[in-house]
């Protein structure tokens, strides 16, 4: 549902939306210590595979899209992660298109990377404080990516309000849905695996 | 009554059917096997055409299956992250080393 398809925006955004994912994934992949390469194999993976969990809600379905749980476990490495996700899935389920790349990177991505500020700088040491902020993270990073939506798509000529209003409305079951899977994931990982749940190392530490 | 005699009657008798007037028809429903053929023939086309829209809406419904990624697309694609990452581990640590 949250992808942009090719030829929707004009030249000059696609080609900004490329140059600051670029960027932007090159300052993310500098954050990455070698030794989080496999958490964030992995929570990549699980952001490729969530995208084909649709929920039937009434006449059409939504489906997950987990930037938030990615940014709250990955931090700045979130942008990468999840540049990566989306350029495998514009490939091989022709998801968003090929062109609109980074723009949609910027769209999911920047959003993750604020949720995992936000999570960390909210996380508090309880765990139930954590999962709620999972919890809110994971709705916020939803939120934001709507409203990015928006964004991008007013520079195609759309109307920012109009546009941003349907995809929140569109969105609203999976930004309850999303807050509940990321609360639900961050209360677990608290429990059984906090070590998860500290930032990721940068590469000079 | 030869053959040649059998059929040039029932000939005549579906022209002179054929040449009756419509609101005729209406009246009495047709008894006759003209009639019942073509109900037949109407009978099967529309069977038939139903079987069709049937087959179009099942290639349609088969279409947009296979616009829908499968199971071997999920595995690609967590194999090539894996290998991805597994490529950029590789790599820092022969840097390290």
């Amino acid at each position: 549902m949250m992808h942009i398809s090719d030829g929707v925006l004009p030249l000059s955004v696609t080609l900004g939306g490329y140059a600051v994912s670029a960027g932007l994934a090159a300052w993310s992949a500098r954050r990455i210590h070698s030794r989080d390469l496999p958490k964030v194999a992995v929570v990549t993976s699980a952001f490729f595979v969530a995208s084909l969990v649709h929920i039937p809600f009434g006449p059409t379905s939504a489906h997950l899209l987990l930037p938030g749980l990615a940014g709250a476990l990955l931090g700045p490495a979130a942008f990468l992660s999840i540049g990566l996700g989306l350029l495998l899935q514009s490939i091989l389920f022709q998801f968003g298109g090929i062109t609109a790349l980074g723009a949609n990177a910027v769209m999911m991505g920047v959003p993750a990377v604020i949720c995992g500020w936000f999570f960390q700088h909210f996380k508090g040491r309880t765990i139930a404080r954590q999962a709620v902020t999972g919890g809110l993270a994971g709705a916020l990073g939803t939120v934001l990516s709507a409203v990015f939506l928006a964004g991008l798509l007013m520079t195609g000529g759309e109307d920012f309000f109009g546009v941003a209003k349907i995809a929140l409305i569109a969105h609203v079951p999976v930004i309850v849905i999303e807050g509940v899977v990321s609360g639900f994931t961050i209360g677990f990982l608290a429990r059984v695996k906090p070590a998860l749940l500290l930032p990721v190392r940068s590469f000079h530490d | 009554m030869t053959r040649m005699q059998k059929g040039l009657t029932i000939g005549l008798l579906c022209l002179f059917l054929a040449g009756l007037s419509g609101p005729l028809w209406a009246q009495a429903p047709p008894e006759n096997s003209t009639g019942e053929v073509i109900a037949l023939l109407k009978e099967q086309n529309s069977a038939l055409s139903r079987d069709l829209r049937q087959i179009q809406r099942e290639i349609a419904a088969l279409r947009a299956d296979l616009d829908k990624p499968g199971v071997k697309d999920v595995f690609a694609g967590i194999g090539y992250i894996f290998g991805l990452f597994g490529a950029a581990a590789f790599a820092a640590s022969r840097r390290k080393g």
